[in-house]
C-alpha cells in the first residue's frame, strides 16, 4: 500500500569547508580544488561518477536533473559546480552549489532511517579528510542561515492524486505547515498535470537533532498518508465515474499517437491509482517508476538516440509508453 | 538612533573618540562614517582594524578613535567583506567567519525562523567540541542495547570509537 503513495525518500546534508568563502564568493580555481578534494574523500567509499557543470552536455545535465540527482540550480547557476554519483544512483554529492558540499541519499519508498544512516556514514568519512565549518552554537555553518544547525533536509516524495482531485491538498498543506513542514509540487506547481507528486520536507534544522527531524517528518507523512487514503475511499463512492476515468487513461496511454510530458504524467498517475484500486495490475513497480522518469523530455531524447523536435519526441513518447506499459502492467477486467 | 553628525540617517557605527582621559561617543550613519574614514584615505574597515590594534592614526591631533557597530559589531566581515545589511536582505553570508562577525544578528534572525539559536545535533568527527556528540551517542547506544537492536548498537559504538579515538589523537 505504501508503494502506491510514497514514492521515494531523500536526505540531504549541507556542509562547508572551514576557513573558505562560500561558493557564491569563490572563483573557478578554488572551486575546482574543492571538487578534487571531495573526489579524493569519496574514493574509499564507492565508485562515483563525476560530472563537472562546465563540461557536462546540456542533455546529460538535464537527465541528471530529471532523475533528481542534481538540483536545477547546480545546472544553470553554478558554472563551477560538480556532482559525484554512485553506481546505484542512490548517492549524489553536489559540490559548489549553494554550499561547498551537499551530500544526499535517495531511496525508494519510505526509508528515512536507512537513508539517514547511509548519508551519515558518507558524512563521517568525508569529514575525516575535510574539516567542516562548524560552530558549537549554530552547528554546521551554511551559506544560507535557514540551513544552519544540522544542515539536514529530509524529504519524502508522495503520490497524492485523491487529495488533489478532491481539492483538499491545500488544506492538507496548511495542516502540515503547522508541523513545520514544507510541501511543494515535484514537477511544476502542484497542478494536476504534474503527476500528483509532492515533496514533503522539514523546515527546521536548528535546535532539533537529526533523529527528531526524522521523527517529525514521519509524523507528517503518516498524517498525509491517512488523509490520502481517506480521500481515496471517498473517490470510490462514485465507482463508475472512477473506473471510467482510469480505464480511459489506460486506453489513451496504450493507443495515443502523440503524448506530451504533462499528459503522459497524468495518464500514468491514473494508471497507478488504478493499480491501487485493483482495476489494473502493475507487475513491476520499479519498471513503472522508471517509465515515469523516462517520460521526462531529456530522458526521452536520450532513449531515442537522436535529436528530436518537440513533436517528434511526443510521437516517440507515445510509442514508448504503450510498449513499456505492456511489459509492466495489465488490465484486470 | 539618528546619526550624530548629519542628524538625518540611521546610525550604524559607533565611534569612540578619546581626548586626554575623556571618552566621547559618536553614532554615525554609513555615509558619515565613510566620509570620516576617507579623510585619512582609508576605508571603514581599515580604520576599524588599525584603531583596535592601537596604531596612531593622526586623523585629528591628540585623538585616537575606535569603531564599533551599534547593531552588530562590526558591520563588515573582515574575511569576505559581506555586510550585515546584505545578510539581512538575503539571508546569505559569505564565509564561515561571517557567523562570528554577525553572531548577535544571526542569532536573533534564526531564532525567529527556526524557534531556536542553539545547535543540538551531530558534531563533526574531529571538531573541538565533541563532548555533546559523545554523550548523545552514548545515550543512543544505551537505548539501542536496551531495545535489543544490536545492529544499531554496533554502528553506534563504531561511531563512538571514531569520535573518541579522534579526540585522544588531537
Amino acid at each position: 500500500m505504501l508503494n502506491s503513495t510514497i514514492v521515494s525518500t531523500r536526505i540531504r546534508l549541507a556542509r562547508n569547508i572551514d576557513g573558505m568563502p562560500f561558493p557564491h564568493k569563490i572563483g573557478k580555481l578554488p572551486a575546482k580544488q574543492i571538487s578534487d578534494k571531495v573526489e579524493l574523500s569519496l574514493s574509499p567509499i564507492d565508485r562515483f561518477m563525476r560530472y563537472d557543470m562546465d563540461s557536462v552536455s546540456q542533455l546529460d545535465g538535464t537527465i541528471l536533473q530529471e532523475k533528481h540527482l542534481i538540483s536545477p540550480d547546480l545546472l544553470t547557476e553554478c558554472p563551477y559546480g560538480s556532482v559525484f554519483i554512485s553506481a546505484d544512483e542512490c548517492v549524489s554529492v553536489m559540490v559548489n552549489e549553494e554550499d561547498h558540499i551537499r551530500e544526499q541519499v535517495i531511496l525508494r519508498g519510505l526509508s528515512l532511517d536507512q537513508a539517514y544512516d547511509r548519508v551519515n556514514k558518507i558524512d563521517d568519512l568525508i569529514s575525516k579528510n575535510i574539516k567542516f565549518a562548524f560552530s558549537p552554537r549554530f552547528g554546521y555553518l551554511t551559506a544560507c542561515a535557514t540551513n544552519l544547525g544540522t544542515g539536514m533536509r529530509a524529504s519524502v516524495m508522495m503520490f497524492l492524486p485523491a487529495l488533489t482531485i478532491q481539492k483538499r491538498i491545500d488544506s492538507c498543506i496548511n495542516d502540515v505547515g503547522r508541523l513545520n513542514m514544507t510541501v511543494r509540487g515535484v514537477y511544476g506547481e502542484g497542478s494536476s498535470a504534474d503527476g500528483y507528486l509532492y515533496q514533503i520536507s522539514n523546515q527546521r534544522s536548528l535546535g532539533i537533532n537529526e533523529r527528531d527531524i526524522l521523527d517529525s517528518v514521519k509524523s507528517a507523512i503518516n498524517f498525509i498518508l491517512d488523509s490520502e487514503l481517506r480521500a481515496r475511499q471517498l473517490l470510490k463512492q462514485n465507482e463508475n465515474e472512477l473506473k471510467d476515468k482510469i480505464y480511459r487513461a489506460w486506453g489513451v496511454a496504450r493507443n495515443a499517437y502523440k503524448l506530451s510530458t504533462a499528459e503522459a504524467m497524468q495518464l500514468l498517475a491514473m494508471i497507478s491509482l488504478g493499480d491501487y484500486y485493483g482495476y489494473i495490475r502493475i507487475n513491476d513497480h520499479e519498471g513503472f517508476q522508471r517509465l515515469i522518469t523516462h517520460c521526462q523530455p531529456a530522458n526521452m531524447q536520450r532513449l531515442s538516440g537522436r535529436n528530436l523536435s518537440v513533436e517528434e519526441r511526443d510521437v516517440f513518447r507515445a510509442r514508448y509508453v504503450a510498449t513499456e506499459l505492456k511489459n509492466v502492467s495489465n488490465r484486470i477486467n | 538612533m539618528k546619526c550624530t553628525k548629519c542628524g538625518m540617517r540611521e546610525a550604524t557605527t559607533e565611534v569612540l573618540r578619546r581626548f586626554n582621559n575623556h571618552i566621547e561617543k559618536m553614532y554615525l550613519c554609513g555615509n558619515c562614517a565613510k566620509e570620516y574614514g576617507s579623510k585619512a584615505g582609508l576605508n571603514e574597515f581599515d580604520i576599524l582594524e588599525k584603531m583596535i590594534a592601537g596604531s596612531p592614526m593622526g586623523l585629528l591631533s591628540n585623538f585616537a578613535d575606535m569603531f564599533n557597530s551599534v547593531a552588530a559589531k562590526p558591520t563588515v566581515c573582515p574575511e569576505c567583506k559581506t555586510t550585515s545589511d546584505e545578510f539581512l536582505k538575503t539571508g546569505y553570508v559569505g564565509c564561515p567567519e561571517c557567523y562570528k562577525v554577525f553572531e548577535p544578528l544571526v542569532a536573533e534572525t534564526v531564532k525567529k525562523l527556526q524557534q531556536s539559536d542553539r545547535h543540538v545535533g551531530k558534531t563533526p568527527v574531529g571538531a573541538a567540541n565533541t563532548t555533546t556528540e559523545e554523550s548523545r551517542l552514548r545515550l543512543e547506544l544505551q537505548a539501542a542495547i536496551d531495545a535489543g537492536n544490536f545492529a544499531k548498537a554496533g554502528e553506534l559504538s563504531q561511531r563512538l570509537d571514531m569520535l573518541v579515538g579522534r579526540k585522544k589523537g588531537d
